[in-house]
């Protein structure tokens, strides 16, 4: 297909900034070099997770022409595909019908502010809450399910407003926008790893892709140039699975930590944007997820199962039996408390999270996290006591006046809402916890409308947009969760807006 | 199509003591699927798009195997019915063959990457 051709001045003078010096390799110092394009299109979507999925199908609706989304790994939903299918909905119809008629998605950015610490952009985060009805509707419409009737409040949210889909994954929505893409003309195409960016000056025309690449071997594949004759969309994620790039941005960043994320969250897209220009902000600013479980891979079962025990358990340290947070503060609190948990020798001393076996035996939050043996159901305080070799007499001693504080619906010692606290007693499902490391608050400049910033000229890089996780400065400090998902679906409508009103300008 | 199946049949039937998709020597050093062995007596260019250099597309086990919804499992291996691989709740539709199913050496699938307990290498 090499039909066409195109010759272009690419200059050298406008590129070779102070910034690229660390950067991968990169085509802007072939002078005058002649771009024989292998394929054209109007759109090119650069990752496939809820980001770049609602962005291809919300483009392709916009009527704006061919659209074409690139997927380096070999299954379509980077790391939203297997994430909680959880989803943060100011005025969805579960809440409106549990009688909640309070918020707004003012109510969300309130929260959203508080936990950003000061770092957040909150016109962008208004931007998103705002569409948070279209996102739902977004899903609805592709056949996406969520649980019936349910809808609770999720740490750091003063609401409940959290919804789930019917799989507690975010697979049950990526296969649906997915599916619903390729039924309304988007080109989907796994396997292509994206190179480099082409551009002339301060627009990008195109991209250097290596297509039939086999994640992780940089040598396989081969090179083709696909133009974009109107919209490159960087929907490329974050970079948690980037360990050289974890750790030179955040020393700090305990590197034995596990990751939530799918293996191709390595960010070298936001890499190559950095190269030419884009401006990175929030790089060090890495979310620890605190619900992990060092007794599974992955994201696994233990948020979900968490979800229980924040709310009806306790959280307790192994090394002196005692409760040592508010169990239901954002995760950010939460990371910085349970890792403080340390053996002598530094080594993780991971805390437990006891609840009520009896009541939740059939919740099969908990039904999977026995079978597959990151939670245990033990008997008794002893029994638990010995297992994680807690001092037993402290333990019994910590749960009876946590059950008096249960009673009170009180909690003196760390101030926690005590509203849905359970008084333990036993039978318990118990499991352990450790962070891991999961969100990137961090990454690429965009105005509102999503189009990515040069840092040289503050201004726009034609044609280059970027949203989801491969974003920077949006949540701040920490983002809550079940927004990440709302984020990525409602700025896929967004930028598809932006995009029909650029190539209309 | 059924010129396919058919040799395949026929390639069941004479190697009885191996299972369909056991990994044997086809070429040289190269291994492959024992369910595949026609195939490799055409050279390389039945899956790899002409060439052998060339890599092999999902376009090449459908065409005898069929997309992957309509290819059954033997469910009752499965850790837990919603573990079905072949109608996965993560990917579904949007899983290349490739990522789980390797014929020239044994790879254990995507979902081990987090489901450990799950599956082994195949």
């Amino acid at each position: 297909m090499h039909n066409r051709r195109n010759f272009l001045k690419l200059s050298a003078g406008a590129a070779i900034g102070g910034m690229a010096v660390a950067m991968p390799a990169t085509s802007f110092a072939k002078e005058c070099k002649e771009i024989q394009w292998d394929e054209s299109h109007d759109v090119i979507v650069v990752g496939s997770g809820f980001a770049g999925l609602s962005a291809a199908l919300n483009t392709k609706r916009q009527g704006v022409g061919s659209v074409l989304v690139l997927e380096k790994m070999q299954v379509i939903g980077g790391n939203s595909a297997i994430n909680g299918g959880w989803l943060a909905i100011p005025k969805n119809p579960i809440q409106l019908a549990q009688g909640i008629k309070d918020d707004s998605p003012e109510e969300l950015v309130k929260d959203q502010i508080i936990s950003g610490r000061g770092m957040q952009n909150e016109a962008a985060l208004r931007q998103i809450a705002n569409r948070a009805l279209d996102a739902y509707e977004l899903c609805i419409g592709t056949g996406v399910k969520f649980r019936d009737g349910f809808n609770i409040q999720v740490g750091g949210h003063n609401k409940a407003r959290a919804i789930r889909t019917q799989h507690g994954t975010g697979g049950d929505i990526t296969t649906k926008l997915y599916e619903a893409g390729v039924k309304e003309g988007v080109e989907y195409r796994l396997q292509h790893y994206i190179e480099d960016f082409i551009m002339d000056g301060q627009t990008i025309v195109g991209l250097k892709v290596r297509k039939n690449y086999r994640f992780p071997d940089i040598k396989t594949g081969s090179t083709v140039y696909i133009k974009a004759n109107k919209a490159v969309i960087l929907a490329n994620g974050g970079f948690a699975r980037n360990m050289k790039l974890r750790e030179m941005v955040d020393p700090s960043l305990d590197p034995t930590l596990d990751c939530t994320n799918a293996l191709g969250a390595t960010g070298e897209v936001t890499l190559t944007a950095m190269a030419h220009g884009a401006l990175p902000v929030h790089m060090n600013l890495i979310q620890t997820g605190h619900w992990g479980s060092p007794d599974e891979g992955g994201f696994g079962w233990s948020n979900a199962l968490l979800s229980i025990g924040w709310h009806q358990g306790a959280a307790i340290s192994v090394l002196n039996g005692k409760r040592f947070m508010d169990e239901r503060a954002d995760r950010k609190t939460c990371s910085e408390a349970i890792m403080k948990n340390r053996y002598p020798d530094n080594s993780p001393a991971y805390p437990v999270v006891l609840f009520n076996y009896e009541k939740y035996k059939d919740d099969d939050r908990v039904v999977r996290a026995l079978r597959d043996k990151m939670a245990w159901k033990l008997d008794s305080l002893d029994e638990i006591a010995s297992k994680f070799n807690i001092p037993a007499a402290e333990l019994k001693r910590t749960i009876s006046e946590y059950n008096g504080h249960v009673n009170a619906r009180k909690d003196p010692l760390f101030n926690r809402k005590m509203d849905t606290a359970e008084v333990l007693t036993g039978p318990y499902v118990v499991s352990r916890i450790w962070p891991k490391v999961h969100y990137c608050m961090g990454g690429l400049k965009t105005d509102l409308g999503a189009r990515v910033i040069d840092g040289r000229s503050m201004s726009p890089i034609n044609k280059l947009y970027a949203i989801g996780e491969a974003t920077g400065g949006v949540h701040g400090e920490a983002r809550l969760s079940s927004t990440s998902c709302l984020e990525c679906l409602a700025m896929g409508i967004v930028v598809s807006e932006t995009i029909k009103s650029d190539a209309q300008a | 199509m059924n010129k396919c199946i058919l040799t395949l049949l026929l390639g069941l039937a004479l190697s009885s003591s191996v299972y369909a998709g056991d990994l044997v020597k086809m070429k040289g050093k190269t291994q492959g699927r024992t369910n595949h062995e026609f195939i490799y007596q055409d050279g390389c260019q039945g899956c790899h798009q002409g060439s052998g250099k060339k890599n092999a597309k999902d376009t090449a086990c459908v065409e005898c195997h069929g997309e992957i919804n309509s290819i059954p499992v033997d469910e009752s291996k499965l850790a837990i019915p919603e573990a079905h691989p072949h109608k996965s709740l993560h990917y579904n539709q949007g899983a290349s063959c490739l990522a789980c199913h390797g014929e020239h050496e044994k790879k254990a699938p995507v979902c081990a990457e987090c489901h450990r307990t799950w599956f082994g290498e195949m």
